[in-house]
C-alpha cells in the first residue's frame, strides 16, 4: 500500500500547504463512507489536488490507479484484496488510511485517461469502495 | 461605624498561609483523585480492549464454523455469532459481554461514551448482523444475494463464500479499527493525565515555594516584632544556654557598649564580675526562678549592677536556654549604700552612729559567746565641750569634735569601732579584749586628746572623762553600753580626764535622766531645790571672808541629784534663768539675813554661780538688782561667779562681757571659776572686770604629787596678784594641800578641809563659831 512515484506522471505529495507552489491546481471533491466512495465521474487533465473527506465511521485509505482498459483490476490470491504490487507501475498516487472525520489531500498530474480510485483496506474493495474517474 | 478588626501579632500571615495551604490541599486531592480514577478506568479498558479485538478473531471463526458446518463438520457457528452480537452491544451500550467457552471469562463492560468509537461500533454490529444473517442463509441454503446488507456495503459478488469471506474480512478490519481508536483515546486520555498531573504538580510545587516564603516571611516578621519590641524595652534581656551566652538584647550592647558578637558564646563571662560568675553560671544550670544580682563591667571599666529575674526556658524550642530579665540597678544601689552608710554613720566625723556601734557590739557579744574573749565598752564624754560650743561657736565645736573623731580612731586597732553617739558624746567598741586592756585604750586615748588641738585659730587642749565596762559573752550591748555610761559618770564624778572601770555598785540608771527637765520644773514650783553654803577662808588669818552658795536639789523619786546632772538639764530647757534667779534670791536672802544678825561683816562677800548659758541668754543684771532689792542687799555683798569660757571674746559671750561690765560698775563682784581649765588669756583678765581667780579643784587637789599642778597653782596664784586679783584655792582637801597653798601665797582657801557645803543655819552657826573662835583668839 506504499505510495510510489508514478513513471508517467509528476507526482506531487502534500497536504493544503503543497498547492500554493502551483496556482492552476482544480480541486475535485472526493467523499469516502463505510463502503463506497463518491467522486466526480469526469474530470479535465493537468494538476488536480483530490481532496479526501473520510466520512466513516471506518478508516479509509485511497489508492489512484491508470486503467486505460477497463478490465477489473488483478486480485491478489485470497481473492478478496487487490494486488497491489502488480499495479504498481499504473498506480498515481495513495493515501494512507485516514481516522474517520479526516480531510487530505493528494495533488496529481492526471493526462486524459481512465483511472480506477479505491480502498484497499481488508475487504473494503470487495464491499464497494472503489470509483471510475474519466479525465478529459 | 464597623470596629476595627483586632489582629494580634501572631495572627498576623495566617490568613494567606491558610489560603496557601488549601490550594495545597486541593491540589494534591486532585492529583491523587485523578490517578485513582484514571488507574479504575485504565483496568476497565483493558477489558473493552480485550473484547474489542476478541471481535476480529471471531469473525474469521465465524467463517471457518459455517464453512464447517456446511461441509457437515459439527461446528456451532450460531454461538460464536451470538457471542460476536452480544460482545458488540456490551461494548456500545454496557453490559457482560459473555465469554468464548475456553478461552476467557465474562467481562462486564461500561457503556462506550466516545462518539467516534460508537459510530464504529454501530458500524460493527451491522456488519455482524449482515454478516451472520448471510452465514445463516448460506447454511439454510436461501440464496445470500436476498440479505439486505444493512452497513451500506455495495457487494457485487454474487458467491455466497466469498459474500460471507468479505463481510467477516469488513467485521474483522472495524473491530480491528474500532480497537485502534479505543487505544488511541486511552493514549490520548493518559497523555491527557500526563499533562494534567504535570500541571497540578507543577502548581502545586509553586503554591509550596509560596506557601514556604510565606512561612518565612510571617516568622521573620513574627521575630522582627518581638525583636523590635524586646529591643525597644530598657530590660535587659540575656539568654544562656549550652555553649554560654545565646542572645542579648540591644540593650544590653549599648549598656556594654560592645557589638553582641563580643558578647555572645563564652564571651559574656569576660564582662561578668569575678565573684558573680559562679552565682550566674548556678543560675543557668539551675534554671530556678529566682532574682539574682550580678555585675558587668562596659567598656569605660564601669562595673554596672544588674538585678535579674531568672526564667527557664532550656525546654522551649524557641529559645533553649535559661532567660535573664534584667534592669540595671547601679544608681539604686549606690543610693541604696550611700543611705545605708548615712543611716550607720555620723554625718559629722564619718563614724559609726549609734545603730552601727549596737549591731557591732550585738555581733561581738554573739561572737565572744561563741568563742570566749571579752568585749569592751569604753563611753567618752568631752568635759567642757559645752563652753566650747557656747564661746567659739558651733563650727569650732563640729571642729573639735571631727579632731576628737580622728585622734580616737588612731588610738583604736582597725577591729575597733569608733562611734559618735551625738553631741560630744562617743563610744569606743573593742573586740575581743579585757579590762587591762580597755583601760590602757582609755589612757591612750586621754593621752591622746590632750595634746594641743588647734580649732577656730585657737588652741585649745581636750579633756574627757571614759568609762570602762567590759563583759564575757552573751549578755544585752545595751547592758553594757549603760555600764560604761554609768562608769563614765562616775569618772566625770570623781574629776577631769578620767577613767572609770564599772563596778556594780555604780549602778545608777542613766535613763533616770530622761523627763528630769520636767521633774527640775516641777521641783522649782514645789520648792525641792535648796542652797547650800561653803565657806571660804582667809589662808592667812583664818576667818570665813565669803560663802560661796551651790544649788542642791533632792528628788522625791530620785533621791539626791547633783549639780552636774540637773544643770545641763536646765541649760537646755532654759530653766537655767527661773534657776538662776531662785539661787541670787535665797543666797541674797541669806547674805542680807546674816548682815543684819552681825553675823558676818560689812565686808562679807556672797558668791552665786551664773551659767554661760544663763548669761548668753541675757538679763542677769535685771535678776540681780531684782534679788538685790528684794533682800536689800547692798550689791558689794554679792559675787558672781562665772566659768572662763563666758569671758573668752567673740559671740554671745560679747553681751555677757557687757553685763558682767554693767553689774561689776554696780558694785558686784566678779569671779573667774574654775580657773586654769577653760581657755582664757591674759590680755582677757587684763581688760576684764575681775576680782578674784578660783584656782580649779583638779590643779589643788595634784599639788601633793604632780609636780606640773604645783607649778600651775604656784603660777596662777601669781597671775592673779600680778593682776591685782584675790587667788582662791578650790577643793582643799588635805593639810598637805592647804600647807601647798598657803605657802604659794594664795589668798583664800575652800574645800571638805574647812567645811563641806551646808544649809544656811548650819553655815550661819559656823560664822558664829567661827566669828567666836576669832573673838577668842582676839
Amino acid at each position: 500500500m506504499l505510495a510510489c512515484a508514478g513513471l508517467l506522471a509528476f507526482v506531487e505529495l502534500g497536504t493544503g500547504g503543497g498547492s500554493k507552489a502551483a496556482p492552476a491546481v482544480r480541486v475535485v471533491h472526493i467523499t469516502e463512507h463505510d463502503f463506497h466512495i463518491s467522486a466526480p465521474r469526469r474530470i479535465a487533465p493537468g494538476r488536480v489536488r483530490f481532496q479526501v473527506t473520510n466520512n466513516g465511521p471506518d478508516l479509509h485509505e485511497l489508492i489512484v490507479v491508470r486503467d486505460p482498459s477497463g478490465a477489473p483490476l488483478p486480485m491478489r490470491a485470497d481473492g478478496l484484496t487487490v494486488d497491489e504490487d502488480a499495479l504498481d507501475p499504473e498506480t498515481m498516487g495513495s493515501l494512507e488510511p485516514g481516522a474517520p472525520g479526516s480531510v487530505r489531500g493528494l495533488t496529481l498530474r492526471l493526462r486524459p485517461g481512465r483511472y480506477e480510485i479505491f480502498c484497499n483496506m481488508a475487504g473494503h474493495y470487495m464491499g464497494g469502495m472503489h470509483a471510475v474517474v474519466l479525465v478529459g | 461605624m464597623r470596629a476595627p478588626a483586632f489582629s494580634p501579632y501572631a495572627a498576623r500571615g495566617r490568613r494567606p498561609i491558610a489560603a496557601i495551604l488549601l490550594t495545597f490541599a486541593l491540589c494534591s486531592t486532585a492529583s491523587i483523585g485523578l490517578s485513582i480514577w484514571q488507574t479504575a478506568r485504565s483496568q476497565h479498558r483493558a477489558d473493552v480492549l480485550r473484547v474489542a479485538e476478541r471481535q476480529q478473531t471471531l469473525a474469521s471463526e465465524y467463517v471457518q464454523q459455517v464453512m464447517l458446518a456446511h461441509e457437515g463438520v459439527r461446528a456451532d457457528p450460531e454461538l460464536t455469532a451470538t457471542i460476536l452480537r452480544l460482545s458488540t452491544d456490551a461494548l456500545l451500550d454496557g453490559g457482560d459481554a459473555p465469554a468464548v467457552p475456553g478461552n476467557d471469562d465474562d467481562a462486564r463492560l461500561s457503556p462506550t461514551t466516545d462518539p467516534t468509537v460508537r459510530a464504529q461500533l454501530h458500524q460493527e454490529r451491522r456488519l455482524v448482523d449482515d454478516m451472520t444473517e448471510t452465514g445463516a442463509a448460506y447454511l439454510a441454503g436461501r440464496p445470500v444475494t436476498s440479505v439486505p446488507l444493512s452497513a451500506h456495503e455495495h457487494l457485487t459478488t454474487t458467491d455466497p463464500l466469498t459474500r460471507l469471506r468479505v463481510l467477516a474480512m469488513l467485521t474483522a478490519d472495524v473491530a480491528l479499527n474500532t480497537s485502534r481508536t479505543i487505544v488511541a483515546e486511552s493514549d490520548s486520555n493518559i497523555a491527557n493525565l500526563i499533562v494534567m498531573q504535570a500541571v497540578l504538580g507543577v502548581v502545586g510545587l509553586l503554591v509550596s515555594l509560596t506557601l514556604a516564603l510565606a512561612l518565612i516571611a510571617a516568622t521573620r516578621r513574627q521575630t522582627a516584632h518581638f525583636r523590635s519590641i524586646v529591643d525597644s524595652s530598657t530590660d535587659l534581656v540575656i539568654v544562656l544556654g549550652d555553649g554560654g551566652c545565646r542572645h542579648v538584647s540591644r540593650s544590653v550592647t549599648a549598656m556594654l557598649g560592645v557589638s553582641e558578637d563580643a558578647v555572645l558564646g563564652d564571651g559574656i563571662v569576660r564582662f561578668l564580675h569575678p565573684d558573680d560568675r559562679a552565682l550566674v553560671r548556678s543560675a543557668q544550670n539551675s534554671g530556678r526562678a529566682e532574682e539574682i544580682v550580678f555585675k558587668l563591667v562596659n567598656q569605660h571599666g564601669e562595673w554596672r549592677t544588674l538585678e535579674a529575674h531568672v526564667t527557664d526556658l532550656r525546654h522551649d524550642r524557641g529559645i533553649r536556654g535559661v532567660v535573664l530579665n534584667a534592669r540595671d540597678v547601679t544608681e539604686r544601689v549606690r543610693l541604696q549604700d550611700e543611705l545605708v552608710r548615712q543611716a550607720y554613720h555620723d554625718g559629722l566625723t564619718g563614724l559609726a552612729n549609734r545603730s552601727l556601734f549596737r549591731d557591732r557590739l550585738e555581733q561581738a557579744l554573739a561572737r565572744s559567746a561563741r568563742g570566749g574573749g571579752s568585749v569592751g565598752v569604753l563611753m567618752l564624754d568631752l568635759d567642757g565641750f559645752k563652753q566650747v560650743n557656747d564661746t567659739l561657736g558651733h563650727d569650732a565645736g563640729d571642729q573639735l569634735l571631727r579632731v576628737v573623731a580622728e585622734r580616737l580612731n588612731e588610738t583604736v586597732r582597725a577591729t575597733d569601732t569608733v562611734a559618735r553617739f551625738g553631741g560630744d558624746e562617743f563610744a569606743v567598741l573593742l573586740d575581743q579584749t579585757d579590762e587591762a586592756l580597755a583601760v590602757s585604750v582609755a589612757r591612750r586615748a586621754l593621752a591622746r586628746l590632750t595634746e594641743p588641738a588647734v580649732v577656730g585659730g585657737r588652741e585649745l587642749q581636750v579633756a574627757a572623762s571614759i568609762g570602762i565596762a567590759v563583759r564575757a559573752g552573751g549578755g544585752g550591748g545595751d547592758e553594757l553600753v549603760r555600764d560604761a555610761d554609768v562608769a563614765m559618770y562616775a569618772a566625770k564624778d570623781a574629776g577631769r580626764g578620767r577613767h572609770e572601770v564599772f563596778r556594780s555598785e555604780m549602778a545608777r540608771d542613766p535613763d533616770e535622766l530622761l523627763g528630769l527637765d520636767n521633774e527640775l520644773r516641777t521641783a522649782l514650783a514645789r520648792r525641792e531645790l535648796a542652797v547650800h553654803y561653803q565657806p571660804e577662808i582667809s589662808l592667812s588669818g583664818g576667818e570665813v571672808v565669803c560663802v560661796e552658795a551651790l544649788v542642791r536639789w533632792t528628788s522625791p523619786t530620785r533621791g539626791p541629784v547633783g549639780p552636774d546632772v540637773f544643770i545641763p538639764v536646765a541649760e537646755s530647757s532654759g530653766l537655767i534663768a527661773e534657776l538662776g534667779e531662785f539661787v541670787l534670791r535665797e543666797a541674797c536672802g541669806v547674805a542680807a539675813g546674816w548682815l543684819r544678825d552681825g553675823i558676818v561683816g560689812t565686808g562679807f562677800v556672797m558668791w552665786v554661780n551664773v551659767s554661760g548659758k544663763q548669761l548668753t541668754m541675757g538679763g542677769v543684771p535685771a535678776a540681780v538688782d531684782r534679788a538685790l532689792r528684794s533682800a536689800g542687799l547692798p550689791a558689794r555683798n554679792l559675787g558672781l561667779e562665772v566659768t572662763e569660757t563666758a569671758i573668752v571674746p567673740g559671740g554671745a559671750a560679747d553681751r555677757a562681757r557687757v553685763e558682767l561690765q554693767q553689774l561689776h560698775d554696780a558694785g558686784v563682784g566678779i569671779a573667774i571659776d574654775d580657773f586654769g581649765t577653760g581657755f582664757s588669756s591674759l590680755a582677757q583678765l587684763r581688760h576684764f572686770p575681775v576680782d578674784m581667780i578660783k584656782v580649779d579643784r583638779s590643779f589643788v587637789q595634784g599639788v601633793e604629787r604632780d609636780a606640773k599642778d604645783t607649778a600651775i597653782t604656784a603660777n596662777v596664784v601669781a597671775l592673779a596678784h600680778a593682776l591685782g586679783l584675790v587667788a582662791v584655792a578650790e577643793g582643799i582637801e588635805t593639810d598637805g594641800q592647804l600647807a601647798h597653798m598657803r605657802a604659794v601665797g594664795c589668798d583664800v582657801g575652800q574645800g571638805y578641809l574647812f567645811s563641806r557645803p551646808a544649809p544656811a543655819a548650819d553655815i550661819a552657826a559656823f560664822l558664829r563659831g567661827a566669828r567666836g573662835a576669832d573673838a577668842r583668839a582676839a
